[in-house]
């Protein structure tokens, strides 16, 4: 990443995650999954923002998540902000552990977005019961967890290959 | 040294404060929500209604491409469908003829009772705009909102049966929550034996069937309508039969086609009766206080004093009558 093309760069693929986020949202708004039922379908918008976050952190800014998130609790019938904040504080969490680590295999990666997914999903419910509120049954919400963190390496593939999203070492993140 | 865009030092502190303000922000509006959870509501209400129609210019084609999909794969299965189509058209003749004739009688009773059928039952026909669920949130929103005189409660339903409740109202459009959500709860009625049950959504197909007297009085196949005690729902309506699963749990299969979910009637229901007063005892008239005068001893009660004595000659025809 050359200096003069990295602004370029960089608003255009914030400017892209935006709209993916949209595409996302528009598509689990269309009427046609009313039927299906049974396994909970992955959580699409948590995989992608946390891929590219961890892909190249700069990309994904607080604010882009902030906009994103709260839309999708307000337009998702959940309780907002709650889901919103719990990213927000997973999102700085995994952005301060990426800088100290130097080596950072796929492997690692996708162990740390599951167990983001786990501890996300686990203090919703924790919350939602601290504040008496109606929970999903338990076994809905892990497989919901699953079924997300088995999308993760889809989503890096197609951010990879079609979006030429490349993975950047810690030494640039920092920069 | 000063501005270098490099340093880090100035900027982490300033961002670690944002963050801690974003959440502290987001804490403040989760715990609004769950105190005043209306008013939050109604924004959300405002907020779908902002965006969603904006988006129906994306909504109506894709969802146009993916039934003609739907439809296009049904093509392949033609011939089975065909042979199906035919057999249970031999079964309708019979059905039509039984309901020729039940038509005819019920025509006849109620023409016999002369009975006026509820004339406040009237609707409003929304068509789905959009299905915005999580796994866990089974609602539609549908175009008619507060603007076309729609209120909180009332009873949403498809062609044939009921589909779910309205929960959330914006000004041009409504939330429909629909009655296999995990949160959805209505009083029921099984028909023919009459008992009450509560039927619960617990985002399956199937809603369960639960708080029921008698089990063994109901058995797979029995009409469940609605039995109007929640005051919102009005009585009678379809929702669906009794079904019996493999672990002998009674759950209800609704008679709406939950997946295809196109055109919704909202009934306009009354508002429901409330208990206001305890109700008076029933029972005969109490003997006058103590002190009290009667005119003429010997008149009995609810006999209306005769007032005109010229008249006192058909008295034993119209008088007390009149």
């Amino acid at each position: 990443m050359s200096a003069p093309r990295s602004a370029r760069h960089l608003w255009g693929y914030r400017a892209l995650f935006l709209a993916l986020s949209a595409g996302v949202m528009i598509s689990k708004m269309l009427p046609l999954s009313l039927g299906a039922t049974g396994l909970p379908g992955p959580d699409l918008l948590l995989a992608l923002t946390l891929a590219w976050l961890l892909r190249q952190p700069a990309l994904v800014p607080l604010g882009s998540i902030l906009v994103v998130f709260l839309l999708a609790d307000f337009l998702f019938q959940r309780p907002p902000g709650l889901w919103t904040l719990l990213v927000v504080l997973a999102s700085e969490s995994l952005r301060r552990r990426r800088l100290t680590m130097t080596e950072f295999t796929f492997f690692l990666e996708w162990s740390a977005f599951t167990g983001a997914v786990f501890a996300l999903i686990l203090l919703e419910r924790l919350v939602l019961w601290l504040l008496m509120v109606d929970l999903a049954p338990l076994g809905l919400s892990l497989a919901h967890a699953i079924v997300t963190a088995a999308i993760y390496p889809i989503v890096v593939a197609v951010s990879k290959f079609l979006f030429g999203l490349r993975k950047i070492g810690a030494a640039q993140a920092e920069a | 040294m000063a501005r270098d865009p490099n340093d880090q030092s100035y900027a982490r502190p300033i961002r670690s404060l944002l963050v801690t303000v974003v959440v502290l922000a987001l804490l403040a509006l989760v715990l609004v929500w769950r105190i005043d959870n209306p008013r939050v509501e109604r924004m959300r209400a405002a907020i779908i209604d902002r965006v969603v129609p904006n988006l129906e210019w994306a909504l109506a084609p894709v969802t146009g491409m993916a039934r003609m999909i739907d439809d296009f794969q049904s093509y392949t299965r033609l011939y089975e469908q065909n042979e199906e189509l035919r057999r249970e058209l031999q079964q309708m003749r019979a059905w039509r003829e039984a309901a020729l004739q039940l038509e005819q009688e019920n025509a006849r009773l109620l023409d016999l009772n002369r009975v006026r059928l509820d004339p406040e039952l009237t609707f409003v026909t929304g068509i789905v705009m959009a299905d915005a669920g999580s796994p866990f949130r089974r609602s539609v929103l549908i175009n008619v909102g507060a603007r076309d005189g729609i209120l909180d409660g009332w009873a949403t339903m498809d062609g044939l049966g009921v589909v779910g409740r309205i929960s959330g109202v914006g000004d041009q459009t409504s939330r429909v929550l629909l009655l296999t959500d995990a949160n959805s709860r209505i009083p029921v009625t099984i028909q023919p034996s009459g008992q009450q049950a509560l039927l619960m959504g617990d985002n399956t197909q199937a809603p369960m069937l639960d708080f029921i007297e008698a089990p063994e009085d109901i058995s797979a196949g029995d009409r469940i309508v609605t039995s109007g005690d929640d005051g919102l729902f009005p009585p009678g309506l379809l929702v669906g039969q009794v079904v019996e699963t493999t672990d002998r749990m009674l759950r209800a299969r609704l008679a709406a086609d939950m997946a295809r979910l196109n055109f919704l009637r909202v009934m306009r229901s009354h508002p429901g009766t409330t208990l206001a007063d305890p109700g008076a005892l029933i029972g005969p008239p109490w003997p006058p206080p103590e002190g009290f005068v009667q005119g003429s001893g010997q008149r009995r009660p609810g006999v209306a004093p005769i007032t005109r004595p010229e008249q006192g000659g058909d008295l034993s025809q119209g008088g007390v009558l009149r």
